[in-house]
């Protein structure tokens, strides 16, 4: 889901540029300094939960999390995932400098979303919050990999196809994406039910 | 394991300000992205490869960060040309592949590696420290470069973390393969390193307290733009005003 | 003991970290059937680098390791040791991943191949046997430290293995605690390699005490043979015989 150098047009590069900004600006209001360490930390373990790669049949696909994220961070999910993809490209070499806005938006604009849809849901008892938290997973993946398909179609009309591709190619990820979101709200309902859904964040 | 195999060199790019070298890079990256003459992208490839030269970073190491990208430009090789509407040029079964095709397929490939080599020659060279004390120099916002220093030095502890999660399952037999056990036990370890995150985050906030933490970030790094840095400011930026000229002058 | 059947055999091992002096050097050792041993070192010898090496997380760059009698060397092969051989960690934190006590047991048996029936069959059954009865669906997380080892020490135990290695079993725990695992160990049935620096634990848990020296394994003697301590003395931690 990282879009890399050298694709996207001008104004999509600085339309992702301004919308990173904005989501970043909104997350940090609501990021108390007191709150930065614990920011950092699950920024630091989300890095390294992306870094996992889970099977699936033949090969092996690496995680996004940004559904997990979101329903944790809310808005914090601005800045944190900002910060994760800064650390990539500088790390790993992995993703883009002009495509840092356009990268940040995509993975977590689905994460807010999520908060905001799934995060009532996941507070509620398991045969509602698993289902809701599989939903959120799984949605999460879907609307980064439509943003994808906006950037490269708003660059050039001709890119739809190979829009429709990399949407294809995400499939699989959705679901696994859905059952492991589901696995670990479960998880995280039993062990610390007030990590979710970011309540503590989301103070204006 | 995380490494950083290109901040313990001694060139001149390393003796560079980072806060220069930030600008420049972020620079030379729109320029570059935007470009759409061959002669531009060439010239503007050649220009990494004069940095990384300057830069006298172990090639092959460079060489395997260039892997990743490739592999995705790659798979836009295979699919961009026979997408992409425009004169066909040749056929490979049902489908059909286009020269506009190819051409995009070749500025993004040549954009990809030129930038991506830019970026290991200027940034990749320096610690991330140094670079948050850059960035707060330059005025972004103190919330963001804390967070920033402060995510930078957790990956590490939380790699390890994760690692230490992730033995206890193979010491007990776990093996991955598609199934839903193994979605499950992988849910179990992110969800436990969250866990475990959050706790070790309320004691690292008490920590900092502890010391006179009040939101402020401070430094011991110091910058000074020294002559050598206006003399590479000043060829760089007649390098890219020479590629900006280059591309958009007719 | 000897004459028994080997369940371990450790040959001329050598194992060092990347630039590092070699942390195991040379080392040969064999753990016998019914045998429990103890094995004493300063922090940093490669006790536990010794442990892991045993289940294949690390290899060895010399020496040969054999499993009931058979050579170890291939990932298939370690895969088999896992099945064997149980290791439990030091910190009961490191061990444990699952929400509920249940699932955690459980989970190694799911590996084993056991449907999910099974594996909570027997997993209720080693919780009933170390007398963990009621805390199935106890969340791992908020157990007390002494509570996480026991349920630490049943993830392994269910998984039935020929040989046990544990790593620094007291860690963490108080008094009461340390009383009742030295008890369960005593008590079990099973080879063990016990590495503790507690002298008095390994006299009432282990019957042969070794040390870890300069990479190497040394024999000191029969538990039985070296005295009990009540109070500290200048060669308290390194093991030495009553004369």
């Amino acid at each position: 889901m990282h879009i890399s150098e050298g694709i996207l047009s001008g104004p999509v590069l600085v339309s992702g540029i301004a919308l990173a900004a904005a989501g970043t600006a909104i997350g940090l209001r609501k990021l108390d300094v007191d709150r930065i360490p614990r920011a950092a930390i699950l920024s630091a373990a989300f890095f390294a939960a992306s870094l996992v790669h889970v099977p699936i049949g033949a090969s092996s696909v690496h995680l996004i999390l940004n559904g997990i994220v979101g329903l944790i961070l809310g808005w914090g999910a601005f800045p944190v995932i900002l910060v994760a993809l800064a650390l990539q490209a500088v790390l790993f070499q992995f993703g883009g400098i002009t495509t840092l806005g356009v990268n940040t938006v995509i993975m977590a604009f689905p994460a807010v979303v999520s908060y905001y849809v799934f995060g009532p849901l996941v507070r509620r008892r398991p045969e509602i919050a698993l289902p809701a938290a599989f939903a959120c997973g799984a949605a999460s993946v879907f609307l980064g990999a439509i943003l994808v398909g906006l950037a490269l179609t708003l660059t050039e009309k001709n890119f739809l196809k190979v829009s429709a591709i990399v949407a294809a190619a995400h499939i699989p990820v959705m679901i696994i994406e859905g059952i492991i979101t589901a696995f670990c709200v479960a998880f995280l309902k039993k062990v610390q039910p007030e990590i979710l859904p970011g309540n503590e964040i989301d103070r204006a | 394991m995380i490494q950083e195999p290109f901040v313990c060199g001694d060139s001149q790019i390393h003796r560079l300000d980072p806060r220069f070298r930030i600008v420049v890079v972020a620079a030379y990256a729109f320029v570059v992205a935007l470009s759409d003459r061959f002669s531009v992208l060439f010239l503007g490839l050649a220009f990494s490869f004069v940095l990384i030269g300057i830069s006298r970073l172990p090639l092959f190491e460079v060489a395997k960060r260039l892997l990743l990208v490739n592999g995705f430009v790659l798979f836009l090789w295979f699919v961009v040309p026979v997408t992409f509407p425009g004169t066909p040029l040749f056929h490979l079964g049902p489908l059909t592949a286009t020269g506009e095709g190819l051409l995009v397929s070749a500025r993004i490939t040549i954009k990809s590696n030129a930038i991506l080599l830019t970026f290991i020659a200027m940034i990749a060279t320096s610690r991330v420290a140094t670079l948050g004390a850059a960035l707060s120099r330059m005025r972004v916002p103190e919330k963001i470069v804390l967070l920033l220093l402060m995510s930078y030095r957790y990956i590490f502890v939380m790699e390890t973390e994760y690692h230490r999660l992730a033995r206890s399952a193979t010491v007990r037999g776990f093996r991955p393969s598609t199934s839903i056990h193994t979605y499950r036990t992988y849910a179990y370890l992110i969800g436990m390193l969250f866990v475990r995150a959050q706790a070790r985050a309320e004691r690292v906030y008490m920590a900092m307290l502890c010391r006179g933490f009040s939101g402020k970030f401070h430094s011991l790094q110091e910058f000074s733009f020294s002559r050598k840095d206006g003399f590479w400011a000043g060829c760089t930026t007649i390098a890219l005003l020479g590629l900006g000229v280059l591309e958009w002058m007719d | 003991m000897d004459g028994l059947n080997p369940v371990i055999e450790l040959e001329h091992i050598h194992f060092g970290y990347e630039a590092g002096a070699r942390v195991l050097d040379d080392l040969t050792f064999s753990l016998h059937e019914g045998e429990k041993a103890g094995l004493i070192g300063y922090n940093g010898s490669g006790k536990t680098t010794l442990l892991h090496v045993i289940m294949g997380l690390l290899s060895p760059s010399k020496g040969t390791i054999r499993v009931l009698g058979r050579r170890i060397e291939t990932r298939k092969d370690f895969r088999e040791v896992r099945r064997t051989i149980g290791l439990v960690f030091q910190h009961a934190d490191d061990q444990l991943f699952s929400p509920t006590v249940l699932e955690d047991v459980a989970f190694g048996p799911l590996n084993l191949g056991k449907t999910p029936k099974e594996a909570r069959r027997v997993a209720m059954e080693t919780l009933e046997r170390l007398h963990l009865r009621g805390f199935e669906n106890r969340i791992t997380h908020k157990l007390s430290g002494g509570e996480k080892k026991l349920v630490s020490l049943a993830t392994v135990l269910v998984m039935q293995p020929k040989a046990l290695l544990l790593d620094e079993p007291t860690t963490g725990l108080d008094e009461e605690a340390r009383v009742r695992i030295a008890s369960l160990l005593a008590h079990l049935d099973i080879s063990s390699i016990i590495v503790s620096h507690e002298y008095d634990f390994l006299a009432e848990t282990a019957q042969k005490i070794y040390s870890m020296k300069g990479g190497r394994i040394e024999f000191d003697g029969d538990s039985g043979a070296l005295h009990a301590h009540l109070h500290r003395h200048p060669a308290e931690s390194h093991p030495h015989r009553y004369i």
